[in-house]
This record gives C-alpha cells, structure tokens and sequence, in this order.
C-alpha cells in the first residue's frame, strides 16, 4: 500500500489519531470554541517542526498582538523565542485584507511561503476572513487559492477557526482534515478532547480522544480501545507460572500464578487486597521489574505498609527493580491512566504488575459504558507485553451477600479470580482467601486462612467447614 | 513637524502608533508591511521611519537594508521596535539607529524620535 510522506504533529498521542501525522502539503481546518486549545495545539505543532529544521509561517488574522501571544507561549516549554523571525515568522495580513480584500490575502500568503520557504503554514482565523467575504464563494474560493498554492509548494496548512463549522460547509468539503476541539463540562468538571472528523488519505482514530494542556504544551490521548483495539505485539506466549510471593499461595494456584496472565484479587476493605500485592511485587528482581500503579497509598505510606508486615523493599526500590506510581484518587483522566501505565510499563520492562485498584479507572471514567472495552484493550497489552498482573477491586459490604465483581463482562476479561474476604467464625475475624478461577490449570477449591507473617502475607490452614464463608458470615454446619 | 513612516503589520499596534505621534505633532504615513513601506519612502522621503522586524513580505532589516542601499534614503533615521528580534537588530548597528523593544513605551518611543530627527 502506497503511504502518504507525513509531517509530524510533534504532540505526544496526535500522530497516532491522525494515522501517522498530517499528510505532507495537505490542508486541515483545527476548529474550536475560544479557550479550546488551538492555538497552542497549533503553535505546538509548529515549534515542533522548526526543531526538526522545517520553515513555519504563522499568518494571523486577530485582533490580539503578536506580542501577546508570545507573552503567553513563554509560559510553554516548547517555545522558543530565539527561533522567531528566521524559523518561524508570525505575520499580521488583518490591514491587507481590510484594505485589499482576500485576493490580496492569497497573493501575500503565496509570496511568503516562497519567501520563507514554509513547509508549514498556521492561518489562525478563518472566522475573520468569513466575516470579511461578500459570499460563501468567496470564502471558499480563498481556502480553494490558499491550499492549492500551498500544495503547490509542498507546505501543509492549519487553517484555525473559532466557529463550528457545519459538516456540509464548504470548507469542509475542501479541505483534507477537519480537527476539532472542545472544553466540555461533564457533572462539575470540565474535559479537553480532540475529534478527528474527516481524514482524507488516514486511516485516523475515531471517537474522541482526551487531551490536555500543561508546561510541556498539549498531550493527546488516544482512546485506548481504538489505539489497542489490537495489541501492539504479538502476545509472547510466556508459559509456566511465577511465584506469587505469597508462601502456601503457589501450591493452591497449582504451581504459581500463570506468567503474563492478568488476576482479579477483590475483597472488602482491610481484607489484605494490598498486601497480597505488596507480597507479589517483594518477588520483583532486574531480571523481573515491578511496579505498583495505585490510587490509594502514597509511596511513603505504601512503603512504610510494607515494613510493618516485614517486608524490606527498600533495596528494590532503591536498584530500580520496584517502582511505585501514585495517581491521587483526585481527577483522572482515564485514558492518560492507562498512557502513564502502559508508557511505564513498556519503558522499564515490566513483569510484575499491581494495580491497586481498577476502581480508579472506574471512577476515572466519565462514560462508564466504554469500561468493558477499556479493561480488554488494557489486558490484551498487558498479556502481549507479558505482564503478569494482579489488580484489586474493592467490594462495597465488608459482609453480606452480594458480591459485586466489576461486572461480569469484565470479570471474564480476567485470567485469575481470587477472593479475599473476613469471616466471622466463633465471634472471630478471620481473613480467607478462595480461589474462584486460575488459566489453564487446576487449583485448590478450599478456603483457606490468610495470617500475617514474619515475610507478610502468608496462606494458613484450610477455614474449618462452616456453611457462607463467601459471604463473610458463617454458621457452623447444619445449624 | 516631520514626516514618519510606519512599517507595522498589527493593525491595532500601527493604529496606536499613528495616533500617538500625531498628537505629537507629526504627519504619519502607515505601512502594512515592509515592501509597502520601502515604496513609501521613495515616494515620500521621509524625516524618520519606525519599523516592526517580523511582517510579510520584507522583514524590518530587509527594509532598513534596502534604505542604506540606496544613496538618496541612506541617511534616513530608522528605528527597529522589536518583541523577540531586538537582539538582531542590535547585531546592526549601521543600519538601525535605535532598537526599541515591545511591547511599546510612548515615552520612550517619543524621546527617541524626538532625538533622532533633532541629529538630522
């Protein structure tokens, strides 16, 4: 198949939704309300290409000074003021078109690409030349002019425009991409995403996208279902098992906890969910790195948790095979979770994963519906990276008898199901552990007793026959 | 009362730039851009020209470069008002007799046309 030479966007996730990055000498409309982020996407994308040594012409048609705008891109990492003039050259061509039309307007662009010999060029507000045109023709002929003579000279173009442009407008229907931005308020928060609504000669990610902006400028992320709605790898067929760190668990597992299989370990609160992960990660080695990904414990106090049941995992730490990753339980976005994830899992080699719990993706996620697509895009590249993983969800009752898994379809996404729970026997606590599921092979069925040890989280004898343990309140048999 | 050319492609800053130096008491004849403004100059030779560095068509030292090149504008003041190539201007000193950095101070801006033109 014949592929198109690409102009990257320089925006971390963009290339991606736009199937490999603008097409070279093609012509896109960015359109948003004000405050939607285009023109730093788009001042962005051009300091990203002046550093990979392309010209930039950056044409303007607002009433805000230049000046201002730089005043506010310093505040971005990617500017650079010393690039400005040579490299990139914003002009004003507001006095040409109130004094000579949007003829003049072409004619002065067509000069200036050659001038500079652009390969980019931003024309940042569109809206204004409409506003200036005696017809819909005129406007159109004028994106007709600008983007001919700029494929002419193999130059892309970004025409910005703060008006939502129907979909059957005419520039619409001439451009070769139309990207669109909004600020949208969900419940009391507001949320960034980016749409790519035509995408002439790409095979771009559909769906929205989230995105936002920081210091380092804007970050897009794809929407992990599309962007892995296959692996990114072929899945390694890892087989055998790993130990789970947790003495007498292996023999219940059948040997250990399948290699690159992901595990749901749920329970109530307080029912040992964390350090059962705490236990697996102390068996993380250089060889087999491990992270904690957790919503809950700060590194500190994960830190601290660990030492208290007797586990040193201070020389880990400290060798680089365990790390921790904290996302405060604050707002997420669900997608950038799973980027921040995955990106720290493919960077460092990881093997030995916990997620602690999914119930920060679940809450991270404004549409809920997506989540079962979200957990088995997540899994699959887990599996194909061959992570072993063991993710902790937290059920709502610490006793009765509805358990709720974090539904159903998401529950057989799951290679592993190990339940944790109290039960009461005799006017006392205990903490059990019922493995529900293990991948390809045989396990224990009996509940057994979980105790803390001198090396933390450690399997004890079988429960004594009591009638619902699984719901954490048992009567003696036949009562 | 002199005449002053303005090369300035930001309409609002060229608007603010005409109107203060005319309450100062010059005539101002404004530019959109630099090769605008080098036809204005030989048309009209002019006692000073101010000059943005970033405009379409010809930068602000293109514009001061073409003014030195030719014999009859050469001794024409020019003043560089800059926001990022100040710097640049200040590595040519033959051909700006002041740099100005933006955002605009009217003072200043005053203080050195008014001093500019008393030099001629």
């Amino acid at each position: 198949m014949h592929e198109l030479p690409r102009l990257t966007s320089g925006i971390q996730g963009l290339d991606a939704i736009l199937g490999g990055g603008f097409v070279e000498g093609a012509s896109y409309i960015v359109q948003g309300q004000p405050g939607a982020g285009k023109t730093i996407l788009s001042n962005h994308i051009a300091f990203a290409n002046v550093a990979l040594g392309r010209k930039v012409l950056y044409v303007t048609l607002l009433a805000e000074t230049h000046d201002r705008l730089f005043q506010v891109l310093g505040t971005l990492d990617f500017f650079d003021p010393s690039r400005l003039g040579d490299e990139i050259a914003y002009v004003s061509v507001f006095q040409t078109l109130r004094d000579q039309g949007l003829p003049a307007v072409v004619s002065l662009i067509r000069k200036e690409i050659s001038r500079q010999g652009a390969t980019l060029l931003v024309f940042d507000g569109l809206l204004n030349a409409r506003d200036r045109a005696d017809s819909a023709l005129d406007v159109k002929t004028f994106v007709a002019e600008v983007q001919s003579q700029a494929a002419f000279a193999g130059c892309t173009v970004l025409f910005l425009t703060s008006t939502r442009l129907a979909d059957d407008s005419p520039e619409h229907t001439m451009v070769d991409g139309v990207i669109e931005l909004n600020n949208e308020l969900a419940g009391v928060r507001s949320v960034r995403r980016l749409h790519v609504k035509k995408s002439r000669g790409s095979r771009a990610l559909d769906g929205f996208h989230q995105f936002d902006i920081g210091s380092s400028g804007v970050t897009v992320y794809p929407r992990l279902e599309i962007a892995l709605a296959h692996p990114s790898q072929p899945e390694t067929l890892v087989t055998g098992t790993v130990p789970s760190g947790v003495d007498g668990l292996d023999r219940l597992l059948g040997g250990g906890i399948p290699a690159g299989s992901v595990s749901l370990v749920f329970g109530p609160s307080g029912c040992g969910k964390t350090t059962l992960g705490l236990n697996f990660l102390s068996a993380s080695s250089e060889a087999e790195p491990g992270l904690h990904f957790g919503f809950y414990e700060t590194p500190a106090r994960l830190h601290g948790k660990a030492r208290a049941i007797g586990l040193d995992l201070q020389p880990l730490l400290h060798s680089g095979a365990l790390g921790f990753l904290w996302n405060p339980m604050t707002e997420n976005l669900l997608d950038k979770l799973a980027h921040r994830l995955l990106d720290e899992v493919r960077g460092r080699g990881i093997k030995r994963l916990v997620i602690d719990g999914l119930g920060g993706f679940e809450r991270a996620a404004i549409y809920q519906q997506r989540l079962v697509e979200f957990f088995a895009a997540l899994s699959n590249e887990l599996r194909s990276l061959g992570v072993t993983t063991i993710a902790t969800w937290e059920l709502r009752d610490l006793f009765g008898p509805t358990v709720s898994t974090p539904r159903s379809e998401v529950s057989s996404l799951l290679d592993n199901l190990l339940m944790l729970r109290h039960v009461e026997v005799s006017s006392r606590y205990k903490r059990t552990l019922s493995i529900l599921k293990v991948r390809d092979s045989d396990f224990e069925p009996v509940i057994h007793e979980l105790v803390i040890g001198n090396n933390g989280l450690a399997v004890s004898l079988p429960l004594e026959p009591v009638e619902g343990a699984a719901t954490g309140l048992a009567k003696p048999l036949g009562a | 009362m002199a005449l002053i050319v303005i090369a300035e492609d930001e309409f609002l800053i060229a608007e603010v730039l005409v109107m203060m130096l005319e309450d100062a008491g010059h005539d101002v004849a404004p530019a959109a851009h630099g090769l605008a403004a080098l036809d204005l100059v030989r048309e009209k030779r002019p006692d000073l020209v101010i000059t943005d560095f970033m405009m379409p068509l010809m930068t602000g030292l293109e514009l001061a470069k073409a003014i030195r090149s030719d014999d009859a504008l050469a001794e024409i003041p020019v003043i560089l008002v800059s926001g990022a190539q100040g710097s640049i201007g200040r590595s040519h000193p033959d051909m700006f007799n002041a740099v100005l950095d933006k955002p605009y101070q009217e003072k200043r801006l005053l203080e050195t046309v008014t001093r500019l033109l008393q030099q001629q």
